[in-house]
């Protein structure tokens, strides 16, 4: 269960002087959910995920995941969740069953309970043969799936994906989809954030959409279509971030 | 922090780097091969200059060939081997007469002449010639040098041996003077010309031990006694006082970039590979992480410091043994291997040492954002560090209480009291240094952590350096209060324009009251008032709040401000009496104390003094470091941090040591009533009390001297006239200490920094049990 409430964050800018990356970002995601974070290239995505790992700190408001507050208890949250992002890399000096089972430990599950969770991961997503390469050998395909088992070693109830696929092939993007509906299946909550819309629409129960770190559009797909009046999500997409722009553009104007 | 994580994560950086190709070669094999490949080349070197031999052009040698009553100096066209301190050197000299140069200039082949007896040396025209065809022989390099017998040499020796004999006077007074032509500008020529200068000197000693046997006089006429100087110090010892400051350095060099390059993969260089976000997400704290990371760091600072001096010492013992066996050198006695024992200590000594440099290391590696900038800080590392290290190697620096305040010396000069057997000195001082270094890494280490502990580093993009816009957006997008850095800066400013303003303020005319009014209006209100308010205004939006100038005091506060500067008073001066006592207040601050005391007696009006000496500095410098300095600095999440560091940027603006450590400690006080009582007039009432004490403390003595009795009499008299006795400093030290308690009650406004750490704070606490 992951519930943010009136997150907002801002930096100082050198160019735009105080830049509000989030601007009151609320949403709920739900145990059995993927719940998918759309928006362009920094729409605040990343900042927001971000914060739900407690790697940045909000400025304003806070998220609560599991019960555990984001802002005050970020040891305990970060024990509760798996991150997984564009920018986690796997070690280059560290091989696969190493590099999992270091996080494995560090998560604190026992000797015992980690081998056997491994070995099962290690099946489930076939890394059997790639067990024993370094992190600097492996394909890109090969770190995503020990990023995955990485962030799944712990069993955790929440689950954040940050335009996980990014950069992957057609294949590779197939399997990690995959691998994700199967986790929503487990009845784990899982925020999943992407620019790409068929990605959404195969994944995710409810969607928000961000722009300039505000939630524009936020429900279940099909409602969503219903509401717009537009069947394609792309176009809605495309659709709501105009809309905004054109108001944005407009409002100083009309102050 | 669990201990569990810290050790998780120390292992995983060690493999990590141990299957680091690069790392491994700099701090293993490295070390392995440069001293064997800087001995054997050394070695190369020796052989080669073994070879090198001396060539000695020797004219006028016919005289000598024909007398046979002298000591034989040349034999086989060589020196004599008996005139050698080291035969090797018999077969290096060759010698050659004018015939060997066909084309010898013939000034040079003719020889020279002695200045006649008794006329003063002329420099003839004859002279002059020789000099330039024995200068051309040597620039061309074709000999090393030009031994000149004089015509008439053998001449004169034989009139000095008859008169010897005949018992009567010398009839000249001129000797004549064998010369050694060379050219100092030329190594080997001037090695060849110290080697025949000795073999000459021989050679006069031989002759003149047959004159004196000649003439029957004993050969002790000529030296009566022996000087024979003896060196009590034991050989280990000598050995010892070379090792112990030669290794120490060189030990510490190593540590230092030993602990550098590791510190800059694990920080810059994880983050450049995108892995330090995954360890951030994970559950890990970031001071395990900083931990973890530390020890890595520490563990190749120390073992590439023990593989240098390893590696350093096999070598050196090999070439030290092969030389004293060749006899290279005279001085073999000296470089003998250190014994074991100082290496021993060394690398005890070792481990704090490494801690600090790790701890420094990290902080600055943690903030580069890539490799490559990270390798950039290396240099202002070394800068820092490196005068601390050569500092004990000057003559004269030796292990007091002074030296053993300053970080990394007072380790270097304990050591080396270790190494030179000096236990008693040790104990003296070794918890001073063990405790300054302690400081010193704690602190380091939670600077590191404090780098890891920000977004702004962690994340950091690059960005163009724009400065124009840099500056519009600090002033534009200023802050309630400023930030930790700008208060940095502040301090800074205040130190640099002081700096400029005495170096430009020197003394004209007379040390009297107008102009120390002078030097004090300028000091406080151009290098302490204006820079400070000046900082306020423009880059803070709330600059009543800065100030602490936004509640008006509370009359309960004042009335226990006025009663904390009297009771702080004794306390303070019996304070700076021991300071007085460990660091000897030189000569020239007492003077100008004195001076400065003598002008305040020339003011108009005593009120005037204390407006000046008490009031204006109090007014001026709470503004700043209570004011603005404070207020920035409490954006580190902890009261005491930011109240400690505004007491040491406080103390650090005193002219004179004693005044900054005093300072550092009045400072601490008053950073905390203005924390307390979130207002500055409470400060200033206690700064302006406190100082028209001090500047009124002679007047005060003398009315106690004068009147035992009253309360001030009472008051006075310790161990001297201006020290207050022990009892009224216990009692008045029980009286601040409760009035500082009272204030601990008071409910204060804490910085948003402050309030999330001890939130914090509330959610780790349970966790360490666990």
């Amino acid at each position: 269960m992951i519930e943010a409430r009136n997150l907002s964050k801002a930096y100082a800018d050198l160019h735009r002087g105080q830049f509000v990356a989030l601007d009151g970002l609320s949403f709920t995601a739900k145990p059995g959910e993927v719940y998918g974070l759309l928006g362009p290239n920094g729409a605040g995505k990343t900042t927001a995920l971000r914060i739900l790992s407690t790697v940045l700190q909000p400025t304003g408001g806070t998220a609560i995941i599991n019960g555990f507050d984001v802002v005050t208890q970020p040891s305990q949250v970060r024990a509760h969740i798996g991150f997984m992002s564009a920018n986690t890399a796997v070690y280059d000096r560290m091989t696969a069953w190493e590099m999992v089972e270091y996080f494995g430990k560090l998560y604190g599950i026992d000797d015992e309970r980690l081998r056997d969770r491994m070995e099962h991961l290690f099946d489930r997503l076939q890394m059997q043969e790639i067990r024993d390469l370094l992190g600097a050998k492996m394909s890109t395909g090969m770190k995503q799936k020990v990023s995955i088992a990485r962030a799944i070693v712990h069993d955790p109830p929440v689950l954040i994906f940050d335009e996980a696929t990014n950069g992957l092939d057609v294949l590779v993007a197939r399997s990690l989809l995959e691998a994700v509906a199967e986790l929503r299946d487990q009845g784990k909550c899982i925020i999943f954030s992407t620019h790409i819309m068929r990605e959404a629409e195969r994944l995710c129960n409810r969607v928000a959409i961000v722009h300039h770190g505000r939630l524009l559009a936020e429900g279940p797909i099909d409602e969503l279509r219903e509401k717009h009046a537009q069947h394609d999500l792309e176009d809605l997409f495309f659709d709501l971030i105009r809309a905004n722009e054109r108001r944005l553009a407009g409002a100083p104007a009309a102050n | 922090m669990q201990l569990k994580n810290v050790k998780l994560i120390y292992l995983r950086e060690m493999r990590d780097q141990l299957r680091d190709r690069r790392t491994l070669f700099l701090i293993a094999v490295l070390p392995l091969l440069l001293y064997p490949l800087l001995g054997t080349s050394f070695f190369q070197l020796t052989q080669f200059l073994q070879k090198v031999e001396a060539r000695v052009l020797v004219v006028g040698t016919r005289q000598l060939r024909s007398a046979d009553w002298l000591p034989p100096l040349i034999r086989d066209n060589r020196f004599d081997l008996q005139l050698f301190d080291q035969p090797d050197w018999h077969d290096k000299i060759e010698l050659y007469s004018p015939r060997d140069f066909p084309d010898l200039a013939d000034d040079l082949r003719k020889g020279k002449s002695l200045p006649i007896a008794g006329a003063a040396p002329q420099a003839s025209a004859d002279e002059a010639a020789f000099d330039a065809a024995a200068k051309q022989l040597l620039d061309a390099g074709k000999v090393e040098a030009v031994l000149v017998f004089p015509n008439g040499f053998e001449d004169r020796l034989r009139d000095v041996r008859q008169a010897l004999v005949q018992r009567k006077a010398a009839g000249a007074t001129a000797f004549p003077e064998p010369i050694i032509l060379y050219n100092s500008a030329d190594d080997k020529s001037q090695v060849t010309q110290l080697r025949v200068d000795q073999i000459l000197r021989r050679w006069r000693n031989e002759v003149t031990a047959e004159n004196l046997t000649a003439s029957n006089v004993p050969v002790e006429a000529t030296t009566p006694f022996e000087l024979r100087p003896r060196d009590m110090a034991q050989m280990q010892q000598r050995q010892a006082a070379v090792w112990s400051k030669v290794l120490p350095f060189f030990v510490f060099i190593w540590a230092l970039t030993g602990a550098f390059y590791p510190a800059v993969d694990l920080c810059a260089g994880e983050k450049e590979r995108g892995t330090l976000e995954t360890l951030l997400t994970s559950p890990a704290l970031r001071r395990e992480i900083v931990w973890g990371k530390l020890l890595t760091v520490m563990t190749f600072s120390v073992v590439t410091a023990l593989l240098n001096l390893g590696s350093l010492g096999m070598t050196g013992k090999f070439v030290i043994d092969n030389l004293s066996k060749s006899g290279a050198f005279g001085a073999t006695e000296a470089m003998t291997m250190p014994p074991l024992t100082s290496l021993l200590w060394l690398a005890v000594a070792l481990v704090p040492i490494s801690a600090l440099f790790s701890a420094l290391c990290l902080a600055c590696a943690a903030f580069a954002r890539s490799t490559k900038e990270g390798q950039y800080y290396l240099m202002p590392i070394m800068l820092v560090t490196m005068p601390l290290m050569m500092l004990p190697m000057s003559p004269g620096v030796e292990l007091n209480l002074g030296n053993s305040f300053i970080p990394v010396t007072g380790m270097v000069l304990l050591l080396r009291s270790v190494i030179e057997g000096q236990f008693a000195l040790v104990l003296k001082f070794v918890w001073p240094v063990l405790g300054v270094t302690l400081i010193c890494c704690l602190l380091a280490i939670r600077w590191a952590e404090e780098q890891f502990n920000r977004e702004s580093v962690l994340f950091r993009e690059s960005e163009r350096l724009e400065i124009g816009r840099w500056l519009v957006h600090l002033v534009r997008d200023r802050q309630a209060t400023p930030s930790f850095a700008q208060a940095a800066l502040c301090v800074a400013i205040i130190l640099i324009t002081q700096f400029f303003v005495s170096l430009s303020a020197g003394m004209t005319g007379e040390f009297d009251f107008a102009f120390l009014a002078k030097a004090i209006l300028v000091s406080q209100l151009a290098c302490v008032f204006a820079p400070s308010i000046l900082m306020t205004i423009m880059l803070t939006r709330e600059p009543a709040k800065t100030l602490l100038l936004e509640r008006t005091p509370r009359w309960s506060h004042l009335w226990l401000m006025a009663v904390l500067a009297l009771a702080l008073h004794p306390v303070v001066v019996a304070g700076a009496n021991q300071i007085t006592k460990i660091y000897p207040v030189p000569e020239a601050t007492e003077q100008i104390a004195e001076s400065i005391g003598s002008a305040l007696d020339g003011a108009p009006h005593w009120l005037a003094a204390l407006a000046l000496m008490a009031l204006l500095p109090a007014l001026c410098e709470e503004l700043a470091f209570r004011g603005f300095v404070l207020s920035g600095f409490r954006h580190v999440g902890h009261k005491w941090w930011a109240i400690a560091l505004s007491a040491v940027a406080f103390g650090l603006v005193h002219t004179f040591l004693h005044q900054k450590i005093s300072a550092t400690m009045m400072g601490m006080i008053i950073g905390y009533v203005a924390v307390q009582t979130e207002s500055i007039w409470p400060c200033v009432l206690l700064h302006t009390i406190h100082n028209s004490l001090q500047l009124s403390i002679h007047k005060l003595a003398q009315t106690a001297e004068l009147n035992p009795s009253s309360p001030v009499g009472v008051l006075f008299g310790g161990e001297s006239p201006l020290l207050y006795r022990t009892p009224s400093v216990l009692i008045c030290a029980a009286v601040a200490a409760a009035i500082l308690w009272r204030l601990h009650g008071v409910r204060y406004s804490r910085t948003v920094e402050e309030q999330l750490e001890e939130a914090r704070q509330r959610q780790d606490s349970p966790l360490l049990g666990a």
